[in-house]
């Protein structure tokens, strides 16, 4: 039996199951490569995810940012602040020298000069006495002709370092002035620095604050004409800002900075980008996993199903050839049975279950005369078409001999000699058995073969005979005989080892199993049927082919 | 499919070639003997019977199963080799034996 001969019927008749792999196109169609759903769903969900995430990363670093910004604003309003002591110390120590010396200008000037001059704190320190219009002594440049005025305009608080607005003057400056407090104290001290014209002054690259830009104002406001310095080129800054009013003095500077690189560091400031760009990527990525994974299930889905429909194909071919090599043994099997007075024959056929082969048993009833009939049944060994082949030719000799001579033993020698002279791949079991109706008399031979049951009523014995080897191992004469004798109602069952043969346990149990239950079943037209469909396993891999005769008196 | 696939619960059939004391050939076949099995028999007899031997032996001590496949293999055996004998079989197989008329024929020592 090659019940796998489908795989070598798939190759001959169907395309081929194998696609290309890699290729998402089917053979010979072309077609246009299109992301999957999934796929760009995953793109989408990614990038959205990526965005998210670069967003939250921007306003986290501004926020930041700007926090960093207020920090140093403070910072170096601090510093600024604490610089007035540095202007202060040096003019109300003067204010207080002259005080003290009648307002010596000789010791005035000693006392200022090494902090006056070009490169120096001050550019220019004068001293004066309220009301006065020229100063009682200068030291460095000569103050700006607004300094009178602005001197004599001057209502500050004494004691206290006051910063005079300059910055309309043709050369515009910055003015402090101290004056002592207390009675008596009747001197002015006054220094003046120009400003550069257009205010621009940057902070030196080692400086602690070189990651600042800043807008200097004088006072609480932040007009341009109030504008004292700048690192910047353009006004109003770009960017973000952070200002800070900072105390000089009795006056007040406006400080405003803005960061000139990212204060955080550079990589807080490139992180949002970094994370945009690897959300991007794995987006992408994933994108193309996931087109990648849904093709191969298509791929894989689309091979479940060519595979179901060869399976059902396939299917369809096994009946179709199990019909076929059924409706063959039929062919091989006789059309009809006779039917002499006061016999019953009965005989049945069932094919192996696994395969679509054909068998090699077979039977045959034969009258000889009107009063016997002769009774063959065999089973070649093997399935297939030779099989069957040697059954057809072995069926068919064993005619021939009984044609020539009825007796059992007579017959198989004959087919014995014949068989084992024609082939050397086959043998076969046959039993041969002459009825005699009236006589109540069963002459048998048995070439291998199983013996055939005898039932009477609720009894029921397997006929004692002797086998003999099968037809096709070479045999002497004639086979021996056994004749027995058989009660009125009689039934005689033949049956091949298929019906008992069982895997796993002694032959005698399966036909104990069959004599149980021939004796049990009642003796109808279809107790054969039963009998084949109850003791055949369900996947029986054998043939079996059943006759009874039944003497009805 | 299942029913198209007739290998998954075929028989496990050992058939291990050997020869006896005396040079001849020894065949110990173990497990089911039955026609989805038979073809490793034959073909380990037919090695065995190229030689032409004068006598072939079977060791069937551990053959639990055999039908008639196995018994035309055994026959075959026996009508190319003047020889034969079946060792120690076990009760099935031994029962097979006696019922297809191979006593007659077959030599069998337990």
């Amino acid at each position: 039996m090659k019940p796998l001969r489908w795989r070598s019927r798939v190759d001959a008749g169907e395309q081929p199951v194998q696609e290309t792999d890699g290729g998402a196109s089917h053979p010979g169609v072309s077609e246009r490569w299109r992301p999957s759903g999934a796929a760009v769903a995953a793109l989408l969900v990614g990038l959205l995810v990526t965005a998210a995430l670069a967003v939250t990363s921007l306003v986290l670093y501004h926020h930041n940012e700007r926090r960093l910004l207020n920090l140093r604003v403070r910072e170096v309003g601090l510093v600024l602040s604490g610089a007035s002591a540095s202007v202060q110390t040096p003019l109300a120590s003067a204010a207080a020298l002259a005080d003290a010396t009648g307002g010596d200008p000789a010791r005035f000037k000693a006392f200022l000069a090494p902090l006056v001059g070009t490169g120096r704190q001050f550019a220019s320190v004068s001293l004066w006495t309220p009301g006065a219009s020229r100063p009682l002594a200068v030291v460095g440049a000569a103050p700006s002709p607004a300094a009178r005025a602005a001197v004599a305009r001057s209502a500050g608080a004494p004691g206290s370092l006051e910063i005079l607005n300059m910055l309309g003057a043709k050369h515009p400056s910055l003015g402090f002035e101290y004056r002592q407090a207390g009675p008596g104290r009747r001197y002015v001290v006054y220094s003046e620095n120009p400003l550069p014209a257009n205010r621009r002054s940057r902070l030196e690259s080692n400086s602690a604050f070189a990651d600042l830009g800043y807008v200097l104002y004088l006072g609480r406001s932040r007009h341009a004409r109030d504008l004292l310095l700048t690192s910047e080129r353009t006004l109003p800054v770009h960017g973000p800002t952070a200002s800070e009013v900072v105390p000089f003095g009795a006056g007040a500077f406006t400080l405003v900075v803005t960061p000139r690189e990212p204060l955080g560091g550079g990589f807080f400031h490139a992180l949002p980008w970094i994370t945009a760009a690897f959300g991007v990527l794995l987006a992408l990525a994933a994108a193309a996993m996931t087109d990648r994974l849904t093709r191969r299930r298509r791929r894989a889905e689309g091979l479940a199903a060519r595979l179901d429909e060869l399976a059902a194909e396939n299917r369809r071919r096994y009946i179709e050839q199990r019909s076929i090599a059924h409706t063959l043994q039929q062919a091989l099997l006789p059309a009809t049975l006779p039917q002499l007075a006061g016999l019953r024959v009965r005989a049945q056929y069932v094919p192996a279950q696994s395969g679509g082969d054909i068998g090699g048993d077979w039977y045959d009833v034969v009258a000889v005369g009107r009063r016997q009939a002769l009774l063959v049944i065999g089973d070649v060994s093997g399935h297939g078409v030779d099989a069957a082949t040697t059954m057809a030719l072995i069926r068919h000799a064993t005619l021939a001999y009984i044609a020539q001579d009825h007796r059992p033993g007579v017959v198989l020698g004959k087919l014995s000699r014949f068989v084992t002279g024609i082939t050397r791949d086959y043998f076969a079991t046959v039993l041969c058995a002459l009825v005699d109706i009236d006589g109540h008399t069963l002459t048998l031979a048995s070439a291998g073969h199983l013996p055939p049951l005898l039932l009477d009523g609720e009894r029921g014995d397997y006929v004692k005979l002797t086998a003999e080897p099968p037809i096709g191992f070479p045999h002497g004469e004639s086979f021996r005989e056994a004749t027995v004798s058989v009660p009125p109602g009689a039934t005689l069952v033949a049956f091949t080892d298929g019906l008992v043969e069982r895997r796993g346990e002694i032959l005698d149990e399966g036909l104990e199993r069959l004599r149980e239950m021939a004796c049990r079943e009642h003796l109808d037209d279809d107790l054969l049927a039963r009998l084949a469909s109850e003791l055949t396993s369900d996947d029986h891999r054998d043939d079996t082919a059943l006759v009874s005769i039944q003497w009805q008196s | 499919m299942a029913e198209l696939d007739d290998d998954s619960d075929a028989p496990i059939l050992s058939v291990q070639a050997g020869s006896d004391g005396a040079g001849q050939p020894l065949i110990r076949i173990a497990g089911d003997l039955d026609i989805s099995s038979v073809d490793a028999l034959r073909e380990a007899v037919g090695a065995a019977t190229a030689a032409a031997p004068e006598h072939i032996t079977f060791d069937l001590s551990e053959l639990r199963f055999m039908d008639s496949a196995g018994i035309s293999v055994l026959l075959g055996a026996a009508r190319d080799v003047p020889g034969v004998t079946l060792l120690k079989p076990t009760p099935p197989v031994k029962r097979v034996i006696e019922l297809t008329g191979l006593t007659d024929v077959l030599e069998v020592r337990s």
